[in-house]
């Protein structure tokens, strides 16, 4: 099964979610459960589970569950993004990709920026 | 999903989260050749609209705000009277407002002769800024607020500095400067350590009566002493963060005025601006509610030019920002979502959940909240100020409160009076309730000098208790800010000497008796 390499990327203060990392890396495979499951065992190439092709909703709930190291709940709400939390896919809105329905592909650049710290 | 009613009555009430871009085109509906990059408000930019788009916001409502006459000629020639301060707190969209005045009116123009011809090209106007003298940048650092968190003033200073030719002057300041007599005698407020009065507050009585603080009190009462104090005396986290914001204005205000700034600059968009109208509005303040978009303060006391403050992104999302800061590379300080732990159940920041939720969801909804509060007016003007606030207050402020809400018997004198007696209480009963009060000697209270949306801020307790309990020596000597303590000699010697009493009295048939006896002919 090919695997997605992709850099994610952090600003606004959403790093501080993760490790304060502002770039990070993520293999992912490029089918993914249709439950959205996200430990290794789904994520196994023989898993028995049905797949669909990897999309931007999985890769939230995927760094939600595996890189986020605290407070989930400022970062996901309702199976997507908290609002107020902007995605752009390779330098472009998310919303004009479909937003979580994009389907992800190899070297993809995600970043997510957090404007809830107005001022 | 929004919830905007009750679901089980009206069908529209759950109102349904939808995609904002419709898929239908792609391409920049500005030039019309570029794939687009961003969606703003249901219309699709590419990248290199998107920043001549911004830049043209933010022009366009400063710029008719900048000259003395709002409406004078500005295409010939943007001159202030004073110079610029701009407020910087390091977050998203101040460093989207300090990154918009560098650029545009701060960026060193070419010398070469082809680029020197006439007109706004001229040499004297390269010379000459709008505004006069160095931009200076102002920044309040609130971490001795809040436990655990750690000083970000040389970060913002690196931030500020890292400009070409560094155009701006950073000026750092402290939340604790508000209690500070050093900080208040260099903007010039006075010598406050000379003062003849020094005022406390006595913050456990809903009059706020003033309390001479004795010579005794302790010398290790520093600002940041005073300011931990003040704070834990406001009775709500939502009061606390009121307080916290109230206390920032001010500060860059007076720091302001003492520069001679004809304009302060603060970097609260479109989004921002709507959350604090709406939680404004909410804490009492609506009769100011024109104050949040724009306003012009006079200082007192009276120093250096009126400031004009503007909001330049008012016209511009926070989404617009964030989007400028990451095309340009330019990152926000990161900070504590909810710096006060607990503070996330306040009222502005529920209210900021509400409306960052109804922005991703109906994004235009946010800017009708903005339009619609900047048709709002009062129906009286004032020319009273807020002592603590600065804003207009509303004249006889607590008659109008005491007559909606009974909170105690025996401070509701007119509130048991006339129709709006309580109908289980005799008229000697309401007497008697109210004896006490108007025998004893009056002392001077804070409550009449402030605006409802500060006197509730203040008085306002909590179904939940005390934000810490106080005990009853601190809860009755409560610092005041500088500038409040400044007007209040003024204004408490004055109403001391010249003043005229006029209290209501609830008076029984006897005492009514007893008063005209002298005159009564005998039957």
């Amino acid at each position: 099964m090919s695997q997605l390499s992709l850099k994610v990327e952090f600003g606004g203060g959403i790093e501080l979610l993760f490790s304060k990392k502002h770039t990070i890396t993520v293999e992912l495979p490029a089918l993914v459960p249709t439950d959205d499951s996200t430990d290794d065992q789904s994520l196994m190439e023989d898993t028995a589970k049905e797949k669909k092709p990897a999309n931007l909703a999985y890769l939230v709930l995927y760094l939600r569950d595996r890189l986020l190291t605290e407070r989930a709940e400022l970062f996901v709400e309702n199976g997507t993004v908290r609002p107020g939390i902007l995605v752009l896919v390779n330098d472009t809105d998310w919303q004009l990709e479909g937003e979580g329905d994009y389907e992800l592909k190899d070297k993809d650049n995600i970043v997510f920026i957090s404007t809830l710290h107005g001022g | 999903m929004t919830s905007c009613g009750n679901p089980n009555v009206e069908k529209d009430a759950l109102m349904e989260r939808r995609p904002k871009y419709d898929g239908k085109t792609k391409i920049c509906v500005k030039c019309k050749e570029n794939q687009g990059n961003v969606v703003i408000r249901h219309a699709v930019y590419c990248k290199s609209c998107f920043f001549p788009l911004v830049q043209t916001r933010f022009k366009r409502t400063l710029e008719p705000s900048i000259n003395p006459a709002p409406d004078g000629p500005r295409r010939k020639a943007l001159r202030a009277a004073g110079s610029l301060a701009v407020g910087f707190s390091g977050g998203t969209c101040s460093m989207t407002l300090l990154d918009l005045v560098a650029k545009t009116y701060l960026t060193t123009r070419p010398t070469g002769n082809e680029s020197m011809k006439g007109g706004t090209d001229h040499p004297r106007n390269s010379e000459r800024g709008v505004w006069k003298g160095k931009p200076t940048v102002c920044y309040v650092e609130v971490c001795g607020a809040f436990s655990g968190q750690i000083d970000q003033t040389e970060v913002i200073r690196a931030i500020v500095e890292r400009y070409p030719n560094c155009p701006f002057e950073f000026i750092p300041l402290r939340l604790e400067d508000s209690f500070n007599p050093s900080w208040w005698s260099s903007v010039g407020g006075g010598n406050a350590v000379d003062s003849a009065r020094s005022f406390g507050l006595d913050i456990s009585d809903e009059e706020l009566r003033l309390t001479h603080i004795s010579q005794s009190t302790p010398p290790d009462s520093s600002a940041l002493t005073a300011l931990k104090a003040y704070l834990s005396s406001v009775p709500t986290l939502t009061a606390v963060n009121s307080t916290i914001q109230t206390l920032i204005r001010l500060l860059l205000f007076h720091t302001a005025a003492a520069h001679n700034a004809s304009h302060l600059l603060l970097g609260t968009s479109l989004t921002s601006l709507s959350v604090n109208l709406i939680s404004g509005i909410a804490q009492g303040s609506g009769f100011a509610v024109a104050e949040e978009a724009k306003e012009e303060w006079t200082p007192r006391p009276a120093r250096g030019l009126p400031v004009r403050v503007v909001r330049p992104l008012r016209d511009v999302g926070v989404k617009e920002c964030a989007i400028w800061n990451w095309w340009a590379g330019l990152h926000p300080v990161d900070r504590p979502w909810y710096p006060s732990g607990a503070g996330k159940n306040a009222v502005d920041s529920l209210t900021r959940d509400f409306i960052f939720g109804l922005e991703t969801d109906y994004p235009a909804t946010v800017s009708t909240i903005a339009r619609t509060c900047g048709k709002l007016a009062s129906k009286e003007d004032s020319d009273e100020r807020c002592i603590l606030c600065e804003r207009p207050a509303q004249r006889r402020v607590q008659d109008w409160k005491a007559q909606i809400s009974i909170r105690s018997y025996s401070d509701a004198t007119p509130a048991v009076s006339g129709i709006t007696k309580p109908t289980h209480l005799s008229d000697d009963e309401i007497s008697n309730l109210t004896q006490a009060k108007q025998e004893s000697k009056p002392e001077p209270s804070l409550a009449p000098y402030l605006c409802y949306a500060c006197h509730t801020t203040l008085t306002s307790r909590s179904i939940r208790g005390m934000t810490a309990p106080l005990s009853a020596q601190r809860a009755k000597e409560t610092p005041l800010p500088m500038w409040v303590r400044s007007t209040l000699d003024g204004v408490v010697a004055k109403d001391s000497v010249d003043s005229e009493m006029i209290q209501s009295k609830k008076l029984t048939s006897q005492d009514i008796k007893s008063q005209i006896e002298q005159y009564l002919i005998d039957e």
